[in-house]
C-alpha cells in the first residue's frame, strides 16, 4: 500500500505523459509537459489558474487536440477517439461537475457505466457502491440532476466516474464553489478510494487540500511542470509555499 | 364540421411530428437546424412512387423510400455537417438552405417539373367515426405515426441507446468521456431523422395522390415553427407541437378559413407563442446552452 512522501514512482508507471504539447491558436498552452503516475499513486497537480491544469486532463482524457504522448499501461492512447478512454476503465470528473442536467441521478449514474462490463449484475453493484458513498444521492435518485444543489451536483459527477470501477481516476477541480464540508467529504472518498488501490491524478485549486491528500504532487506554470516530488516535501518548499499556499 | 376537422387536425399533427421528430432529434444533438431534412421528405416520396410503380405495393414502396433517405441523411452528416460544425451554428444552417434547394432541383431535373400520381392502395378501410368518413389512407397514417412515436418514446427514454441520445445531447464532450461514441450517436441520428421524414413524405403523396419537386417547402419552414414551439430538441414536446399545430391550422381554417390561408397559421401561432413564451411551450424551464 503506498504511503505518503514515497519517492518518485517507485510503483509501476500507470500513465504517463511525454511532451504533451496543446495549442489555441497562437498560444501555447501545454508546452511539452511530462508526469508519470505510478499504480496505486495519488498524484496532484498544483498551480496557478490559467497555468494549464485543466486542459492537461483534457488533454489526457482526449478532449483537446494535442501532440505528444499519453501511454496508460504502456499503450499510447493519444490517438485515441475519447470514448474508447472508459474501456481502460478511466474514471473522468470534470471541471464544473458538468452532469446530464435534464436526466435523473440513476440515469447520470446509469451513463457512467455505459462501458462497464458485466450486464445488470455490475451496474447493481456499482449502483449500491456509489449509493453508500453518497446516501444523498439514493435519496433523490429519480430526482432530475438539475434539481440537485452544487454539493450534490459535484458528489453525482464523482459518482457518475465512479461508475466505470476505474483504474485511474481523473479529478478536475471538485473543491470550486462547494462548502467546506462538503469538499472535506469528497476528499475522504477520494483517501478511501486510493486505500482501495485506485490511482488518482488530481487537480485542484485548493493546493493545501490536494497536497495534504495526494502521494506526490507537480507544479505547473504557464504550460510547463517546474516542480515535482513528494507530496509532504512540496507542502514544506519555501517556493510552492510562498506562490500556492499563503493565501490559504 | 367539428369531427371531420378533429380527424383532419391529427392526421396532419401526425404527419408534423413524424417530420418534426427527425429534425428535433438532430437539433438535439447538433444544435443545427437541419432544413435539408425536408429534402428527404421530397426523396421518400420519389423513390416511392418510382418502387410504387415498379412493384405496386405500398409498403415496399415506403421501405424503399425510407432507406434511400436514410442512407442521404448518413451521408450528409458524415461528409457534409461534421466537418463544418465547428464552424458555428449559422454555417450549417444555410449550408443545410443550400443542400435543400439543390435536393429540389436535383429532383426537377430528374423527374420534371410536373405533380406525379401516386395511385397506391392501402390495405386499410375506409371507415365510418360518428358518421364522418375517415379514409384507409388517414387512418394508416394516424397508425404509422402512433406506433412511430410511441417507439421512439420507448427508445429515447428505456434504452440503452436512447440513454446515449440523451447524455450526448446534453453534453457529448462529458458523454464520450463515459465511453459514449457521439459520432455514432449522431450517424444514428441523422439515419432516423431521414427516415421518419421519408416515411411521412410517402404518407402524404398517397394521401393527395401528389407528388412533385417542391412539396417539401411549406413542410420545411412549417418544422421550423414546430420545433421552436416544442422547445428545441425536446422530442417528446416537438410530438405535442405537432399535434397542437396540426389541430389549431385544422379547425382554425375550418372555422374562421376566410381570415387566413391554412399555411400562415403555424406562423401565427408561433409568433403569438414566442411572443408570450420565447423558450416554447413544451420546455422545462430554461436550461441555457
Amino acid at each position: 500500500m503506498p504511503g505518503k512522501g514515497r519517492c518518485p514512482v517507485a510503483t509501476e508507471p500507470l500513465l504517463v505523459v511525454s511532451d504533451l504539447r496543446v495549442s489555441y491558436g497562437r498560444a501555447q498552452v501545454l508546452d511539452g509537459v511530462r508526469l508519470a503516475v505510478g499504480k496505486g499513486e495519488f498524484v496532484t497537480v498544483v498551480g496557478a489558474n490559467g497555468a494549464g491544469k485543466t486542459t492537461l486532463l483534457r488533454a489526457i482524457m482526449g478532449l483537446v487536440p494535442a501532440r505528444g504522448r499519453v501511454q496508460v499501461h504502456g499503450q499510447d492512447i493519444l490517438p485515441w477517439p475519447p470514448h474508447r478512454r472508459a474501456e481502460l476503465r478511466i474514471g473522468y470528473v470534470p471541471e464544473g461537475r458538468r452532469v446530464f442536467a435534464d436526466l435523473t441521478v440513476f440515469e447520470n449514474l446509469q451513463a457512467g457505466a455505459y462501458r462497464l462490463p458485466g450486464g445488470r449484475t455490475a451496474l447493481q453493484a456499482r449502483l449500491d457502491f456509489v449509493y453508500g458513498l453518497f446516501p444523498r444521492l439514493a435519496e433523490r435518485r429519480h430526482q432530475l440532476a438539475a434539481s440537485l444543489s452544487g454539493g450534490e451536483q459535484q458528489m453525482l459527477a464523482v459518482g457518475r466516474a465512479l461508475m466505470i470501477d476505474p483504474v485511474l481516476l481523473i479529478i478536475d477541480e471538485i473543491s470550486m464553489g462547494l462548502a467546506p464540508v462538503v469538499v472535506d467529504q469528497l476528499f475522504r472518498v477520494f483517501g478511501d478510494m486510493h486505500r482501495q488501490g485506485v490511482t488518482i491524478l488530481l487537480v485542484d485549486q485548493n493546493a493545501q487540500k490536494a497536497l495534504a491528500a495526494a502521494d506526490r504532487g507537480y507544479v505547473m506554470e504557464t504550460g510547463r511542470i517546474t516542480m515535482e516530488g513528494p507530496a509532504g516535501e512540496l507542502r514544506n518548499n519555501p517556493a510552492v509555499v510562498e506562490a500556492y499556499l499563503q493565501s490559504l | 364540421m367539428f369531427i371531420p376537422s378533429l380527424v383532419n387536425g391529427i392526421t396532419m399533427g401526425s404527419i408534423y411530428a413524424l417530420m418534426a421528430l427527425g429534425l428535433s432529434l438532430v437539433y438535439g444533438i447538433l444544435r443545427i437546424l437541419d432544413v435539408a431534412n425536408a429534402g428527404a421528405y421530397t426523396l421518400g416520396a420519389y423513390v416511392g412512387v418510382t418502387v410504387f410503380r415498379l412493384t405496386g405495393s405500398w409498403w415496399i414502396a415506403l421501405v424503399a423510400g425510407a432507406a434511400v433517405a436514410a442512407s442521404l441523411g448518413f451521408i450528409l452528416q458524415r461528409f457534409f455537417y461534421v466537418p463544418i460544425l465547428a464552424s458555428g451554428p449559422i454555417i450549417p444552417l444555410i449550408a443545410s438552405i443550400g443542400v435543400f434547394t439543390a435536393l429540389e432541383e436535383a429532383y426537377r431535373l430528374i423527374f420534371g417539373p410536373y405533380i406525379i400520381e401516386f395511385p397506391a392502395r392501402v390495405p386499410l378501410p375506409d371507415i365510418h367515426v360518428a358518421g364522418v368518413p375517415v379514409r384507409g389512407v388517414q387512418l394508416l397514417i394516424i397508425l404509422v405515426a402512433v406506433v412511430v412515436l410511441v417507439g421512439t418514446w420507448y427508445v429515447l427514454g428505456h434504452t440503452r441507446m436512447g440513454l446515449a441520445w440523451r447524455a450526448t445531447a446534453q453534453d457529448a464532450e462529458v458523454a464520450q468521456a463515459m465511453g459514449i461514441d457521439a459520432r455514432r450517436v449522431t450517424g444514428w441520428n441523422f439515419l432516423l431523422g431521414y427516415a421518419l421524414a421519408a416515411v411521412a413524405g410517402v404518407l402524404v403523396s398517397i394521401n393527395y395522390d401528389a407528388v412533385y419537386p417542391t412539396m417539401g417547402d411549406m413542410p420545411a419552414y412549417k418544422m421550423l415553427a414546430i420545433i421552436v414551439l416544442g422547445g428545441l430538441g425536446n422530442p417528446l414536446g416537438t410530438i405535442a407541437a405537432s399535434l397542437l399545430i396540426g389541430l389549431v391550422e385544422t379547425f382554425v381554417a375550418a372555422y374562421v378559413g376566410f381570415l387566413l390561408p391554412r399555411d400562415s397559421i403555424a406562423f401565427v401561432a408561433l409568433i403569438i407563442i414566442l411572443l408570450v413564451r420565447p423558450q416554447g411551450i413544451f420546455t422545462r424551464g430554461a436550461v441555457a446552452k
